[in-house]
Parts: C-alpha cells; structure tokens; sequence
C-alpha cells in the first residue's frame, strides 16, 4: 500500500549542510580559463555563498510538497527485497487520463516532472487536447528512494520496479515518458512489456547502433553535424561517464563528503547540456539539494553506470529493439542525434517532432514544447489516439 | 635558491583535524570489495588513523631531516617565475652522476625517498656508481608554485627540469622517469639530448597507439609482450575513468579534491593499491604521500591540469611521438606497471641500450622496489655499463 510522502529534510541535516558550507575550500583556478576546465570558480563561489546565506531549503521543499503529491510504497524486486520507492502522482483533472510514467536520468531526478505535470494533467483548456496521469518515479538511489543493497541492480531491475509501480497503482496499460538513463528504461520497458503493458513509448533521446547496410553519404548537414557533436561529447564530454561506470566508490567519498564537490560534479551538466537555460541560482541549488539530500545519498545515484556497463547491456550493445509505437522530440541540444537511417535500430517511430530550442533536460527547459509533442502523439488524430484502453486522455 | 624544510602551520593542522572529524562517508554495496573503488572499511581506518592517531609533524620532521630540501625560481618561457621545491642530495664519496629524478601523479619527491640513500651514499661496494640526486617537485606539486596560466604543457615541465640542473650546475646529467616522469623526461632528452641530457632510464614504457597498429601482428609478439599490452587495454577499459576526467574536467574535480580531504584520500589511495603489487602500505605511510598532497602549495586541484594541458596539447600517453630522442635509454620492466608495448614497438621511444625484467613490482618502482630500481641504474651507468661515463667528469666513481 502507499504512503503519502512529503519531503521533510531534517534541521540537524540542514544546519550540518549549513556548517559544511561555510567550512568551504575552493581551489584555485587558471587565468581566462573559461568553461574549459570545468565549472568557473566565479560561478561557484557564487552558488556556494548563495547555498549558505540566502537559500532557502524549507520554502523549496513547501513549495515542491504543494505542487507534486508524493507516496511512498514498497516494491518487490527479484533478487533485491522490497525497496521503498518514492514518487509523484497527479491524476488528470477530467477525463480519463492516459496513464503516463515519467523516468528521469541522471544528474536528474522527479523535480523534473515539475513543470510538465500540470501540462499534461490539467490539459489546455482545448477539448481537443488529452490530459494523462502522471507518475514521475524517484528511481532507486535517486530522490527518496531506497537504493538497492547489493550488486547487480542493472537496467532489467529499474524496469522491474517502475513496471511493477504503474501495475501496482491500477495501470494494467500505460505509457511512458523518458530521457537519460529515462530513455533506456523506457525503451527496455517497451521491449519487456510492450504491447501487454507498455503501449507506446516516447523518448527525447534517441540512440541505437547504426544498421548493416549504412550509407553515411546519405546524411543530412544536420545528422553530420549531430554525430559530430556525439563524438566531441565522447572525446571531451563523458569523463563523468567513464568514472560512473568504473569507480564509482571512490568518486563517491568526494560526492558525500563535499556539497561544493556536489554542486560542482551537477551544476557542469546542467549548464553544459542545456541550451542556454537562464538557471537561477535558486534552481540550481534546488536540484542539487535534492541530491545532498537524498535516502541514499550522492553516491548511490551513480552506481547504475557501473551495473549496466557490468551487465551486458552498456550502450551499443546489439539488441532487438521494441516493437511498439514510440515517438521521438529532437531538442537541438541534446547530447546525441542519429541520423534517421538509425532510426529502425531504436524502434517503430510513428512519431517525430524536431525543435529549433532545447536540449538534454527538456521537461525542465521546454516544457510546452515536450507537453506539445505528447499531446499530438496521443491526442486525437495523433498517431497512437486510444492505445490505453479505456483511458484516450478525453471525457 | 634557499634551503626549504617542510612546516605545515598549526592552524592548517588543526583545520584538516575539523574537516575530518566530520566526515561524511557514502554506504557501500554488500561484498562489493575493490570492484567499485576503494572500499569503505578502508578509507573509514585511514581518515580515523588521520583523525586522531597520524602525527604529521613527525613525518614533516623525518621528511627534513632525510631529504636537503631548496626552493629556486625558475624562468619558464610565458608563464613568468615559478618557485621550484626540489629535492637535492649530493652523493657521499667520488664524482656522482647528476641524475633527474622526475615523479608523476599521484607521486610527488617523497618517491624518492628510499632511493636517495642508495644512489648516493653507494653499497660499500666500489664497483658501483654513485650519483648527485635532484627530485624535483613539479610545478603545481608538492612545495612547488603552480603555474598561473592554460597551457603549461610538456614543454614547459621538460624546461623548467632541465633549468634547475642547470642552476645548480650540472650543465650535463641523465634522468629517471615514471608515470608523467617517464613522458617529461622523454621531451627532455629530445629538446636538450646530447647536449645536456646524455642518457635516460625510465620505467612506464607505453608509446604509439595500440589501436592503430595492425592486431594482426601481435599474434607474433611474446606472451610477456602481449600480457603487457592486454594490460594496457584492460586499464582503458576499466581503470582510466579518472585520466578521462582529469583530462577534460579537471576543474570540476578540482571542488571536491580541495574541499575533501576524505574525497582526495580516496582519489589518491585507489591508485596506491591498484597499481602496486601487492606493497604493503601502512596507514601512515598512505597519510603521508596523501599529506603531500593535501598540503601541497597549489592545492590538489593545480595537480590534474597536467592531464588537461597534455591532452590538448596532443600529447597524452601513447600519442605518437615525432622526433624520437637519440640520447641512450634504459628501461626497467615491473610486471604490475600499467602496461608496456613490444620490442618491436621500442624504436618508437628512443634508443634502447638497457633492459632489465623483474618479477615483482608495479607502478610506483622507486617507492616499491627501490634496490631493484637502484640496481638497474648502477649497471646502466656503471664501469661496464651500457651508459658508463655519459656525463662528462662526473662518472660516479673517484678520479
């Protein structure tokens, strides 16, 4: 059964966050050096002094209880026991709403729900657009979720457990939303549960091998220029992904001990993957509390890496993809695109919108525009219109 | 040039003590050993060791009274003045060979420790070879100033090790590199080989690319070469995330390895472990080597651009290089050192005239296998010696 949830950071946790700050230590920093080594000193310095003078972590955490009601339930998961999962869920205001479970990524977490759940919950106020339930689960080791205990807790158990939640809360039939880590566990469950439970699945990254018979002198400017930016990713964007995935322990004595290590590690990706994203100071430090602040802590989030790359199943792995209907947004931004020649290597797109904004995180950086692209996809006249049975988004 | 000893204030002690007595340490999962990192139990005893049993001025004190310690400025080439820490102990008796020895990351001079005593106070034995020992701490390490600005890259590391031995009169002299050693000393004896640098030994032998040699030819390597290079590739698959962030994002780290002392035990302690063979280090002896860097004059943070500055630079370990140096060679093979590349790979580096194979030992060979490491260098600049007499006046025996 479920618990209502509402986020209660402790004071002695608040004050020992406080005390830790400002017994801060920062390094130095090379002259004109820009973005280039990483996260400016000036912008951290001025994070931190924010963090521990004007930031206010109660008001935050009221505003987020009133916003997006919270539960708590127990999980069974084969091999690992019951974890407590944690998660937001807001029915549509009318209608049947199209049962929708949000999956974050990582530095992600459930605040990126924040701005599309009423969206997609309240509708437009059109009759002609759907509204959808929305369930934006805090995956194990993330937000207030118990983290797994032993190893081996890969892609198949985060799509057991967020499986296993939408079942749990009535939907024999849903839908999924999902970028990031998101978008693999969406599209793993697409392929476990397609078609019985999963019925359609959107992503807004897409990513597969490229297919046996590819004709790269068939690419557009643009898909050039997207594969491009994924090799400049690998080339000097992914150290973050090499260490996740190989020592993550050892990263993650710094990532506990230091919220200045923390802030630093999160705030890089949240400027460096967004598209131009006018983050607030405030914002930022919302985000990474709810990091600090998290039931297992820092260090536990990053362990998925390490498992899935354990596991068989690290990205480019050859797999067959899900034979539902999926649907993909393009945000400009976004770490990786695939020239469309790849697309069959992901899934049965019936959907595609592409946007001249945005980037990784695009629920929080263009909510409309994500919210937009969902309605068309499962409003009427969209391509998967009624794939829920009993549940089309309409009165 | 002043003579430097070691003196971490008092209230530095004490705020290193504050840090560390609140602590916050992440959960591990089950028996997840050394797979995900340094295990927990192990860096729990360290910081409780450093917290309250760890006696820093005792270590600082051995430290001075082992290792004659200066600091020089030193000109480099558009980055102004750095004030140099180094090391430099004279040899006991005949004319030492003056010999570089240049340390790496997570190293530092403390590497040098244990070799210092046996290059220059000799065995007794007047077969052997005694040498004048320079350990420099590199810009950005140790006691040494960091420097200001992007770019200081192996150029400048190779100029301003070869303008110390210079200043303290050593216009010729040989060097012994690991880890960034091995690649600093290797651009030393290419821009000033012959001429000043007249032979070099080092112990990490990696170059060229292994993914762009043909796999076909290693079917006819030796199983020791191609136990190396599986080595090599096993380290890029599994151990080189902490290269691949250093060398991108070194300032991201930098926040947590300045603001945690636990977070940079962890960091450095790793490494200690997984790339020695089997050394049995002692608490202390871990504190120390991570004191050094906690301590160090710019901060733990100066110490990963170099990963950065090299990269960019196109110079990261096992680029091809142009311009191999002439100057004799001397290598030494451990068999837990990260990797190494074929015989046939050899001419890529330099001009081979030494080579010796152990069977124990790893990365850190100076701190590891110091009598090992010494022995070579006495029978590569020995009487009978590939590289006997390379330094002029200054062979390493009387007269």
């Amino acid at each position: 059964m479920s618990d209502s949830f509402k986020i209660a950071v402790s004071s002695t946790a608040l004050s020992a966050l406080k005390s830790r700050i400002e017994s801060a230590t920062f390094p130095d920093e090379l002259d004109d050096a820009g973005w280039a080594y990483g996260v400016p000193l000036a912008d951290m310095k001025r994070l931190v002094a924010r963090w521990r003078d004007g930031f206010d972590w109660r008001q935050e955490e009221q505003k987020l209880n009133n916003e997006l009601p919270q539960f708590t339930r127990d999980i069974e998961v084969d091999g690992f026991g019951s974890l407590n999962v944690h998660y937001v869920y807001k029915k549509s205001d009318t209608g049947a709403g199209i049962p929708l479970l949000f999956v974050h990524g990582w530095p992600g977490s459930f605040l990126e729900s924040r701005k599309i759940i009423p969206l997609l919950t309240k509708g437009s106020g059109d009759s002609q657009c759907p509204v959808f339930d929305v369930v934006a689960i805090s995956l194990p080791g993330f937000g207030f979720s118990e983290a797994p205990k032993k190893k081996g807790f890969s892609l198949s158990q985060y799509v057991e457990v967020s499986h296993k939640l939408m079942i749990a809360l009535g939907y024999t039939e849903y839908v999924t939303q999902g970028g990031d880590f998101g978008s693999r566990v969406t599209a793993e469950i697409a392929r476990r549960y397609g078609g019985t439970h999963s019925k359609a699945w959107h992503t807004n990254v897409l990513f597969s091998l490229p297919p046996e018979n590819d004709d790269p002198s068939i690419y557009t400017a643009s898909e050039k220029e997207g594969l491009a930016r994924w090799q400049e990713f690998q080339r000097s964007g992914s150290g973050y992904f090499q260490l996740h995935s190989t020592k993550p322990q050892t990263l993650g004595y710094s990532l506990a001990d230091s919220p200045v290590g923390l802030l630093a590690w999160i705030y890089e990706k949240l400027v460096s993957w967004s598209d131009n994203y006018p983050w607030t100071d405030d914002e930022v430090l919302t985000w990474v509390s709810i990091y600090w602040f998290s039931r297992a802590g820092p260090a536990a989030s990053i362990r998925f890496y390490y498992e899935v790359a354990h596991s068989g199943q690290a990205l480019g792995t050859k797999s067959s993809p899900p034979t539902i209907p999926m649907g993909c947004s393009l945000f400009p931004k976004e770490l990786i695109r695939i020239p469309k020649s790849w697309y069959p290597g992901v899934g049965d797109v019936v959907f595609e919108a592409e946007h001249d904004k945005g980037g990784h995180f695009a629920a929080h950086e263009q909510p409309e525009l994500l919210v937009g692209d969902l309605r068309k996809m499962f409003g009427k006249g969209g391509p998967v219109y009624g794939v829920v049975t009993g549940r089309d988004g309409y009165n | 040039m002043s003579s430097y000893k070691i003196y971490i204030p008092p209230t530095t002690l004490s705020t290193l003590k504050s840090r560390l007595e609140n602590a916050v340490f992440p959960d591990e999962l089950d028996d997840s050993g050394w797979a995900y990192g340094a295990p927990l139990a192990d860096i729990k005893r360290l910081v409780a060791r450093w917290r309250d049993g760890f006696d820093w001025r005792h270590e600082e004190q051995k430290l001075n009274a082992e290792l004659p310690q200066f600091t020089r400025d030193i000109e480099v080439d558009g980055f102004g003045t750095l004030n140099i820490h180094y090391v430099h102990k004279k040899s006991e008796g005949g004319l030492g060979i003056p010999l570089l020895f240049v340390h790496g990351w997570p190293g530092s001079f403390l590497e040098s420790r244990k070799i210092i005593l046996l290059l220059t106070a000799g065995s007794g034995d007047a077969r052997l070879p005694v040498f004048d020992v320079v350990a420099l701490s590199l810009p950005g390490f140790g006691f040494s100033e960091g420097p200001n600005k992007t770019g200081f890259s192996f150029t400048q590391y190779a100029e301003v090790s070869h303008k110390l031995m210079l200043a303290l009169g050593y216009t010729e002299y040989v060097t012994q590199g690991g880890d960034w050693g091995a690649s600093i000393t290797k651009e030393i004896a290419r821009r000033y080989g012959g001429e000043h640098s007249k032979a070099w030994h080092i112990n990490l032998i990696l170059a060229g690319s292994p993914e762009t040699q043909d796999p076909s030819s290693y079917t006819a390597f030796e199983a020791i070469e191609k136990d190396g290079l599986a080595r090599f590739q096993e380290y890029k698959r599994s151990g080189n995330g902490y290269y691949r962030i250093q060398a991108t994002k070194p300032q991201t780290l930098g926040y947590s390895l300045a603001d945690s002392p636990v977070g940079l035990l962890a960091w450095i302690y790793e490494k200690l472990v997984i790339w020695t063979d089997a050394y049995p280090w002692t608490d202390d002896e871990v504190l120390t080597w991570v004191s050094i860097y906690w301590f160090s004059r710019a901060g733990p943070a100066a110490s990963l651009r170099i990963y950065y500055e090299v990269e960019h630079a196109g110079q990261e370990v096992g680029s091809t290089n142009f311009h191999i140096p002439t100057i004799p060679l001397g290598f030494s093979h451990f068999p837990k050192e990260l990797g190494r590349i074929p015989k046939a790979w050899y001419h890529l580096i330099g001009n081979v005239v030494f080579e010796v194979e152990h069977d124990s030992g790893g990365h850190f060979a100076a701190h590891e296998k110091p009598e090992l490491l010494v022995g070579d260098l006495q029978k590569m600049f020995g009487k009978s010696g590939p590289a006997f007499g390379v330094v002029l006046g200054r062979n390493g025996y009387d007269g």
